[in-house]
């Protein structure tokens, strides 16, 4: 199972996510990368049914470039979360997508921004989220944890410990993981795990 | 002469290179009234003329200058069916913009998509070109822009200029008084001075439409007071 979890913070945003890739009992890889850049300041994390995650990021992000080749200017965070809300919320009577995500990134206006969409294209901008079994041990932690002028060693020693949780309670714990950070630099591998 | 005989159909060009509909359409908005726009440091103002053909008609029922998004105003020159038609489908593409991005449209976007669906018409068989010439004025995250649609499809973003009637004489007259240090008030004022360049008779508030937009973002077309105040201060 897919543990993603992302933090914003006062001028970044954090996300972390297992490196594992499995097939049902078998652990394909440890080393996978499934933070997703869609552009230089703003990532995927997604997690649910196999092809569609591959299938459904590869088209926003084809769109988000598209977008950005047509009219010189790039999409904001707020507009590409929308704009994929919208994508699932038309698939879904039809063929719907069975992933849930989180969209983060930094836009140079409004700063950092963090939203959490679920296969029912469910919206919500968030300080703190998290998708799968992760986020049900991490969520309350994050709540005592953060306050809106989190610097970035704060939200490094949230996901650790929320990290720390997940393997002490979760059966099938993943053993590695990967954190990001994405701010006014773009997106950069803070550590692994 | 040889043109005449590609006349009759829009999608053949003419042995000159020319899609001889398109200039029987530049020759329609050339007869319709008198349109201009002015850009502003902080702000763009529209006006046209409005040219009503009896005192009977009832004047507080024509609406030339049109509201496309909150934020972008368009007014015309030539046939008024033909632009009813464009800002219904104008106002449908920035709606669709909105509900898949929740953000307003960029007004260069917007006069992209209007002019595509005006080249459409001249190339697709069975159809004719809009006999009107577009002025879109709007203010977005890049500042206040004006542009000019024509019914080729064509499109300029314009300082200052005028379609029409009598827009040669407009121009001119605009280019003589347009400065990049303008703003909106002197705009306004500029505009109402071309305008009555051309007019036959006694500018008022109900014979002129103006459209405003500012740093608000807000377009508002004004209302006959507001534009007799500002006739007052131009006279």
């Amino acid at each position: 199972m897919d543990f993603f979890v992302g933090i914003k913070g006062k001028d970044f945003v954090m996300v972390c996510s297992d490196t594992s890739a499995s097939h049902s009992i078998i652990n394909i890889k440890q080393d996978e990368d499934k933070i997703v850049p869609i552009d230089d300041h703003k990532v995927f994390c997604i997690a649910g049914e196999a092809g569609d995650r591959v299938n459904f990021s590869e088209y926003i992000i084809a769109n988000v470039k598209l977008y950005a080749l047509r009219n010189d200017t790039e999409l904001n965070t707020k507009s590409v979360a929308n704009y994929t809300r919208g994508e699932l919320a038309t698939a879904l009577r039809s063929s719907p997508y069975h992933c849930n995500l989180m969209l983060a990134g930094y836009d140079k206006e409004t700063g950092p921004a963090l939203y959490w969409l679920d296969y029912l294209a469910t919206l919500n901008k968030v300080n703190t989220g998290g998708t799968g079994y992760g986020s049900y041990f991490t969520l309350s932690l994050f709540d005592k944890m953060w306050h809106p002028e989190l610097t970035v060693d704060e939200a490094v020693a949230m996901i650790d410990a929320g990290i720390a949780e997940v393997k002490k309670r979760l059966v099938v714990a993943p053993p590695h993981y990967m954190i990001k950070v994405i701010d006014k630099d773009g997106v950069r591998v803070l550590k692994t795990v | 002469m040889a043109e005449s005989q590609y006349s009759f159909s829009l999608t053949t060009f003419s042995p000159s290179g020319k899609l001889v509909q398109i200039e029987y359409a530049l020759n329609a908005v050339a007869a319709g009234a008198t349109s201009l726009g002015i850009s502003a440091t902080d702000g763009v103002v529209i006006a046209t003329e409005k040219k009503l053909p009896s005192a009977l008609v009832d004047e507080t029922t024509v609406q030339k200058i049109m509201t496309i998004t909150p934020s972008i105003g368009v007014v015309y020159s030539g046939m008024g069916p033909d632009f009813r038609v464009l800002v219904r489908r104008a106002r449908k593409t920035a709606q669709t913009y909105y509900q898949t991005y929740k953000e307003h449209i960029p007004v260069a976007q917007l006069v992209r998509e209007t002019a595509a669906v005006m080249q459409e018409f001249t190339q697709t068989g069975g159809v004719r070109p809009f006999g009107v010439s577009l002025m879109m004025a709007g203010y977005d995250d890049n500042g206040p822009q004006l542009y000019q649609i024509d019914p080729s499809g064509s499109y300029f973003a314009w300082k200052a200029s005028a379609i029409g009637k009598n827009m040669t004489n407009a121009k001119a007259f605009l280019e003589k008084r347009y400065s990049d240090e303008v703003g909106i008030e002197d705009a306004v004022h500029t505009a109402l001075l071309t305008l009555k360049e051309g007019f036959e008779g006694q500018l008022s508030g109900s014979n002129i439409e103006v459209g405003v937009v500012g740093p608000n973002r807000s377009f508002k077309v004004l209302t006959e007071a507001e534009v007799n105040d500002y006739l007052q201060e131009v006279e």
